[in-house]
């Protein structure tokens, strides 16, 4: 599909981004803010999983 | 093709073959996650002799069992309190509670974690960019804020879009129009029932003509009046606005819309549920269009309450005409046609309420609002159809047209009365404007369409 960015990449962009979230959210168990924060924005994440992971994952984006 | 026309660009445009792949891959991913974190489900499987290592195709799908409201209901008030055991997080997990309206009985509640909050989000802002909301505009939402979700989602969505949201929560439905015209509002949530109500107020009581004001679209969810022609046609002359429908249910999710295309018709939002229609009488799954059944619905994503093939009682049909938008995303004809429990046999002959909506609304000498009464009349069943005359208009004038029209769409003759402009209830949220006095319990009736 023309105009479009390349699947793959952004799908390895936003795996780095939910495995530094998912370390920040570990490493702050005794500071709320930054944890919280942290599992808050993965959230977000999952919705980037749902409109690009998944299509990557199950093997979708060949068209 | 234009990519800014789509949320998402690629799975809105995937070809159907593929969206059943992805559909079939997250229908097994959230079986798996429900069967494994919820021992209500787990039990439910295990009495049906499943896991979801036997569901391998698509066709086994229709093997898993059904969801009714009335399970839902069983299980709320246990442990874990008060959701019961369908709940697959820890309840610290969950950050937000809502319920279902209990127009059919006992409310229901759901549970929502922070992500399925996002994806409730993330499902209404495929809605919205799909009925053109774009960073500029002003969104009002004049409803109450509460238990109920109705709109609350739209108003997460929006702020997503990049829009400005401003919510018209407490106001009194005359400081609502007054806060759209002093912040020249572009775009509105609202009922069906609403929207009308709105506008009389605003033309009756204020003297303002809506449709000088600066909504250009309205969504509209909670009722079918959007997807009814005559009803669509009133609110978008009322006020000069495109209006969209939009259908979401607290136990699912916002799964349906209509785009600026106006296709008569919503789109499934295929990529985040999975719908089938099962015929009421045999059960079967219809694949084909232009027959219509009850949906069976499920939601691919939800994780702390999981909505797997759950019995909505919405009567719906498949389009057999894509839409010229570009989406791949089938359409249901003419949106939710109606409640399986509202359409029933008058005389022996099928009645939908929607039906009497699309002629009494499509008649310009009658008011907005309208009461259907089902009784018998000794062993006879009898219709009462209440209708209000506009100011100025005759009897006389119109009821040659409305009986003619009543019996064209419905097949039936109704005993009508006629009441004075503005008499009859009005509604802020969800109308109550049908009444089967027959029956008390409608639910258990044998519904045939």
């Amino acid at each position: 599909m023309k105009n479009l960015p390349d699947l793959n990449r952004v799908n390895d962009k936003i795996l780095k981004v939910k495995q530094l979230l998912l370390e920040l959210e570990i490493e702050a168990t005794q500071f709320p803010a930054l944890s919280r924060n942290s599992k808050r924005a993965l959230a977000s994440i999952k919705m980037l999983e749902l409109n690009i992971s998944d299509i990557i994952t199950f093997d979708l984006a060949d068209f | 093709m234009n990519h800014q026309e789509y949320w998402n660009p690629v799975l809105e445009t995937m070809p159907l073959e593929k969206l059943k792949c992805l559909q079939f891959k997250k229908f097994k991913r959230i079986l798996k996650w429900a069967y494994t974190h919820s021992k209500f489900h787990r039990a439910l499987y295990d009495t049906a002799g499943l896991t979801p290592e036997d569901i391998c195709s698509f066709d086994d799908i229709k093997k898993i069992p059904k969801v009714e409201k009335s399970m839902m209901r069983g299980i709320q008030n246990k442990d874990p309190f008060p959701y019961g055991d369908a709940l697959c997080v820890p309840l610290e997990e969950v950050s937000i509670y809502r319920q279902t309206s209990g127009t059919t009985g006992q409310p229901v509640y759901q549970p929502d974690t922070w992500q399925d909050w996002e994806w409730w989000s993330e499902c209404w802002a495929f809605v919205l960019w799909a009925q053109g909301y774009r960073p500029k505009d002003r969104v009002f939402l004049p409803f109450g804020y509460n238990i109920f979700v109705a709109f609350w989602a739209g108003h997460y969505a929006a702020e997503k879009l990049g829009c400005e949201v401003v919510p018209g929560g407490v106001l009194d439905t005359q400081s609502r129009i007054l806060k759209i015209k002093e912040l020249k509002a572009t775009a509105m949530m609202a009922t069906p029932t609403y929207v009308l109500r709105m506008a009389d107020v605003a033309k009756n009581k204020m003297g303002i003509d809506p449709a000088t004001l600066c909504i250009n679209k309205i969504t509209c969810a909670g009722e079918p009046g959007a997807g009814i022609p005559s009803t669509k046609k009133r609110m978008e002359h009322a006020w000069g606005a495109k209006v969209y429908d939009h259908s979401g249910a607290t136990e699912i999710g916002a799964w349906s819309y209509e785009c600026t295309k106006q296709p008569c018709g919503m789109h499934i939002n295929e990529a985040m549920f999975l719908v089938e229609i099962e015929d009421i009488d045999t059960g079967q799954i219809i694949e084909e269009p232009g027959r219509k059944g009850k949906m069976i619905i499920t939601a691919l994503d939800r994780t702390a309450q999981p909505c797997i093939r759950f019995d909505s009682k919405d009567v719906i049909e498949w389009d057999s005409v894509p839409c010229t938008c570009g989406r791949s995303f089938r359409l249901i004809k003419g949106g939710v046609i109606g409640r399986a429990d509202d359409i029933t046999k008058v005389k022996g002959v099928l009645l939908s309420p929607a039906a009497i909506e699309e002629v009494v609304r499509s008649i310009d000498g009658l008011g907005d609002e309208f009461e259907i009464i089902v009784d018998k009349q000794g062993d006879v069943d009898r219709i009462k159809l209440k209708v209000e005359l506009m100011p100025g208009v005759a009897k006389l004038s119109i009821e040659k047209t409305l009986k003619d029209q009543l019996r064209l769409k419905t097949n039936l003759g109704y005993q009508l009365e006629y009441y004075d402009y503005g008499s009859l209830p009005r509604y802020e949220v969800k109308a109550k404007r049908f009444k089967d006095l027959r029956v008390k319990n409608i639910i258990e009736r044998k519904i045939k369409i």
